[in-house]
């Protein structure tokens, strides 16, 4: 996938999360916009790159991860523990899809995995969690996304 | 009702039996097999039955991990399941191996003979988890059964739950890694782990809500769990279509379209129809892995035999299931209070109700908001209680890693950290689990044990014993021996003492060693030490039949008729001879010298 | 732990029995009467190749590969690294290495149920009109997956079998991208289906994997001929493992199928594949594999 559309990927997820745990919103509401952002991100990896290139395999699913993520801030409450999960979420699609692919001769992204693990321990450190902080949070997935 | 049940599952489980038994003796021809993968319906059964192992831990651990309440008679039937589906989910691995008896050598310790298993194989690592998995599910319905009686243990819950919310994902993405790990191309997939679980997901929730039907309740957050996650599934299969181009399609409508109709308020306000729903998902996602594992057999081989398996697995789970709920009805004391059966589904409703009510406006939330509801980082209850436990149990997974990397059997192979990693967390479950269980024993006071208890921790303890020491022995690899030909062998003539040095160097030594005692390190490894060359034994059996013995073999020492020639093999037994005596000379001086002190 | 005794004895009991259960589970009563059925005749093998070559896959995918360098494993030999060239313009599948090799590694027969579904033993297979068998590929993915090391790298670069130590899970079959391996569904010795034709290779038990073993017998027959020549005390020559053949190498009529080892100048494989433009299966090429095809001139 070329860096352009590497980076576009990151901006659909942001504008995706948007939509998810919006204030009293039904668990019905947010499955399907799960599934269906599920769908809209396969649909742009088809189009965005090569689909017989096999780091493709997991790319939507790290686009979800990602979205699920940026959508943490936004949560009304256990915010912390949905942002460790949602971080350690992230961190399971890229290893295991790493390790998979790893057997079938590519190597993995340790560095996309140690920031993220460095991130998820040391947000569970996090106190309140302030509008600076939130903003600090999503601008290092980005980079993370965009940069390792 | 559960008697009707249980002599459903006889009527399946005694044919199935039948079909277990005879793959058994058959070996892998006997089911249906797949061209390119040997695999076939037992590893099918298996993904499918490690799926519905999860609907326990995944809906008591991780809702109790996550503050979601679930009322105590649904999660103890979910964990209850989880127990009985992991038999079965632990016998088809077993019983589709073509050398049943050598299946110790997938755990990952050192034998008698050095062996260590092969650590960067996924199935190692399937073999660890599972194991593991199945330990602290059984240690978490125990705790969950006995902190009626013993409030204090009812604080070791939650620790426990949040060790088992990853081993439980853990276990199913190690099994997806089976898959995805190959070089097959129906199996490529680096997003399998997250499709795995989310399959596994599915089909638990089908299972307890299947189980509560039987139970004659329902549980509407888990109903509504189960539509949305066959919207996510369905959305993995699209990708799947898009990066392969093709996907079952049999298993799309039964999981995917047919519970749709759970929007219809008739059919979802009749238990027929909440019984179908589940039906209908756990046969599509049945489908889904036979599809999955046998990606080119051609469904006509599907025969007697796979149909007896399935029967197996279905009626055997039916039978253990509401066996286990019937014994535990009568045998147990306020049995009702567990399960719940006196006051049926007027309380599970208005459970619900509330719970819904809290959930889902967000009324709880609130409330907690104002009252200042806050906790400081690191400081929660159930971290404290893990604190220690965790530290020993990282504390072990290291110390496994360096050992795996000083064995000797990976000199010759790379060995990254990637081909470990997946064994890591299982080790650091089951050490903290271990230590937790070492604490509570310690720590609380009110810890009391029946008799009963007791003598099956013993018996418990006991066994494991016995396996690790099965294990470790290994089994053997001696065959009957061979009848030798009682023909003279005609040959007198040995060749030069030098020469035989030399033959004796270049193909006996490897196990006989150089000096003629033996190579312990290379014939522990790959057979059972051979006999003793000493000059006692040298003598009683004679030159003839130990020649004969080198040309034709015997047990496990091959036959050299055709590489030696027999007076090769003469020379040989002389220069034996030669070597047996500087043993014994050297041997004698010793015991002289122990004589004069 | 307060336990009385009858407690003690009675779980202690229990643990017996389940080893009693344990320990009956294999009796060798089956194995002797087996060793005395009769051994099929050399025509059964012989009408069995045909039957696999009129089954065989008419299509090989080929892409080109450069000349196979030393291993890239830990612990490989420097010196030696076995391997074949099958010369696809001599070849003209006549299949008689595959009858050679049958009787080289006692491939067994099968039975006619698995014959119909084309489930053989050959080690070696015709594909495309050539003779077909384990790459014995430097990054080997059977030798990944095995869960107990059965299949094993040697330092000379052979993808080996430890037929005592396989389970029989099949997964290494699974990886095979190529299928090479061979699973043994049958008691081929119980069955009748087995012959002893040569005895340095033992007859395989029911339940585990096997596939080409590039001879290794034989290499390994020259390696300690090699080793009782030398005198001690000189200054030792390296095996370099020449004027070894494999079996099916020696019976090809065209001599088409060259067998050698890589690393030494002075080996066949060397000399022969020197001019040649060498090919390998499009799923081994990334897999680094030691057997090759070759066609055409550079």
């Amino acid at each position: 996938m070329t860096p352009l559309a590497n980076s576009l990927s990151c901006l659909i997820a942001l504008g995706c999360a948007s939509f998810l745990w919006r204030k009293g919103s039904s668990p019905y509401r947010n499955g399907a916009f799960l599934a269906g952002f599920l769908v809209l991100f396969g649909v742009f990896c088809y189009f965005g790159g090569d689909i017989n290139d096999p780091t493709l395999e997991h790319y939507p699913f790290r686009m979800l991860a990602l979205c699920l993520c940026l959508s943490t801030t936004s949560l009304p409450l256990y915010r912390r523990r949905y942002l460790v999960l949602a971080q350690s979420l992230w961190c399971w699609i890229e290893l295991f899809g790493g390790i998979a692919l790893y057997y079938r001769g590519i190597d993995i992204a340790w560095t996309r995995i140690a920031a993220l693990l460095c991130m998820t321990l040391c947000s569970t450190f996090l106190s309140k969690i302030s509008k600076e902080m939130e903003f600090c949070l999503m601008v290092f997935w980005l980079a993370v996304w965009v940069f390792f | 009702m559960f008697r009707y049940l249980m002599i459903l599952g006889l009527t399946l489980f005694l044919p199935g039996l039948y079909a277990l038994g005879y793959s058994v003796y058959q070996g892998p021809s006997a089911w249906m097999v797949d061209s390119q993968t040997f695999w076939g319906t037992p590893i099918s059964l298996f993904v499918f039955w490690i799926g519905l192992a999860h609907a326990g831990t995944l809906l008591s651990a991780i809702f109790l991990a996550l503050d979601i309440k679930l009322d105590r008679r649904t999660a103890l039937i979910a964990e209850l399941s989880t127990l009985v589906s992991l038999v079965f989910a632990g016998i088809f691995p077993l019983m589709h191996l073509g050398v049943i008896d050598n299946f110790y050598m997938v755990a990952p310790f050192l034998d008698a003979r050095g062996n260590f298993a092969n650590v960067r194989s996924p199935l190692v690592w399937d073999f660890c988890c599972i194991a593991v998995y199945a330990l602290l599910s059984l240690l978490f319905f125990g705790v969950h059964l006995k902190s009626r009686e013993i409030p204090a243990l009812d604080k070791y819950r939650k620790p426990l739950a949040w060790l088992l919310f990853p081993l439980v994902l853990w276990v199913h993405t190690i099994v997806s890694l089976d898959f995805a790990a190959t070089f097959v191309p129906q199996w490529r997939g680096a997003f399998f782990p997250v499709y795995f679980i989310a399959g596994a997901i599915l089909s638990g929730l089908a299972l307890v809500n299947l189980l509560i039907c039987a139970e004659g309740y329902r549980v509407r957050l888990l109903e509504r769990l189960q539509l949305i996650c066959t919207w996510i599934l369905c959305a993995i299969w699209i990708w799947d279509l898009i990066l392969k181009g093709y996907f079952c399609t049999s298993a799309f409508i039964f999981a995917g379209v047919l519970p749709q109709l759970r929007m219809v308020s008739v059919i979802r306000e009749h238990r027929l129809g909440r019984i179908f729903f589940s039906v209908s998902i756990l046969v599509g996602l049945f489908l889904e892995r036979y599809y999955l594992v046998s990606p080119t057999a051609a469904s006509a081989t599907f025969g007697r035999i796979d149909l007896g398996l399935v029967a197996f697995s279905v009626g055997g789970f039916m039978l253990l299931f509401f066996g286990i709920r019937r014994y535990l009805n009568r045998n147990m004391e306020g049995a009702g209070s567990y399960f719940g059966e006196v006051d049926g589904t007027d309380l599970a409703e208005a459970e619900q109700e509330e719970f819904e009510k809290e959930n889902f406006t967000g009324v709880r939330g609130i409330q907690k908001l104002r009252k200042g509801f806050y906790m400081q980082p690191w400081s929660s209850e159930e971290y404290r209680i893990l604190r220690f436990p965790l530290l020993v149990g990282f504390a072990a997974a290291v110390l496994f890693s360096v050992w795996v990397w000083s064995q000797s059997v990976f000199a010759n192979v790379d060995l990254s950290i990637a081909n470990v990693i997946p064994l890591l967390y299982p080790i650091v479950a089951v050490v903290t689990a271990f230590t937790l269980c070492v604490r509570a024993y310690f720590v609380e006071k009110s810890f009391d044990m029946t008799r009963r208890e007791k003598t099956l921790c013993v018996v418990l303890l006991v066994l494991a014993a016995a396996c690790l020491g099965t294990f470790f022995a290994g089994g053997s690899s001696e065959k009957s021996a061979k009848v030798l030909d009682s023909q003279p062998i005609g040959v007198d003539t040995p060749v030069s003492q030098n020469h035989a040095r030399l033959v004796w160097n270049a193909r006996c030594a490897t196990c006989h060693g150089t000096d003629g005692r033996f190579n312990e390190k290379f014939v522990r490894e790959f057979y059972p030490v051979p006999q003793k060359l000493d000059l006692q034994r040298l003598d009683s059996l004679g030159a003839d039949s130990l020649v004969k013995v080198i040309l034709n073999g015997r047990n496990n020492m091959n036959a050299y008729a055709g590489r030696l020639t027999p007076e090769e093999a003469l020379g040989l037994v002389n220069y034996m001879r030669t070597l047996a005596e500087m043993l014994s000379e050297n041997a004698a001086p010793e015991s002289v010298k122990e004589g004069e002190k | 732990m307060g336990m009385d005794r009858r407690e003690f004895i009675k779980s202690c009991s229990l643990v017996a029995v389940m080893g009693l259960l344990f320990g009956c589970r294999k009796s060798a009563v089956l194995g002797d009467i087996a060793s005395q059925l009769s051994v099929p005749e050399l025509k059964r093998f012989e009408d069995e190749v045909k039957l696999a070559m009129s089954q065989a896959k008419k299509s090989l995918d080929l892409v080109k590969v450069p000349t196979p360098g030393a291993l890239k494993i830990p612990g490989a030999s420097t010196l030696n690294r076995f391997g074949m060239a099958i010369d696809l313009d001599a070849c003209d599948g006549c299949g008689k290495c595959i009858l050679a090799c049958n009787l080289e590694n006692n491939v067994p027969l099968v039975p006619e149920e698995d014959a119909a579904r084309g489930r053989f033993m050959h080690w070696v297979d015709m594909r495309g009109g050539a003779p077909f068998m384990c790459a014995h590929c430097g990054n080997a993915p059977c030798e990944r997956v095995c869960p107990t090391g059965a299949a094993n790298h040697t330092p000379d670069g052979l993808s080996a079998m430890m037929y005592k130590r396989c389970t029989g899970s099949r997964f290494c079959g699974a990886n095979c991208p190529v299928q090479a391996r061979k699973f043994n569904f049958n008691d081929a010795q119980k069955l009748g289906l087995a012959r002893q034709f040569n005895r340095e290779v033992p007859l395989r038990d029911k339940g585990v994997m096997e596939k080409c073993s590039l001879c290794l017998h034989r290499l390994q027959n020259d390696r300690l001929e090699f080793k009782t020549s030398l005198t001690v005390g000189t200054a030792a020559e390296e095996w370099r493992g020449r004027g070894v053949k494999t079996a099916c190498a020696e019976a090809c009529p065209k001599n088409a199928i060259v067998f050698g080892n890589w690393l030494d100048d002075k080996s066949p494989l060397v000399q022969l594949t020197k001019n040649r433009v060498l090919y390998a299966p499009c799923e081994l090429a990334a897999l680094d594999p030691s057997v090759v095809f070759m066609r055409g001139r550079r």
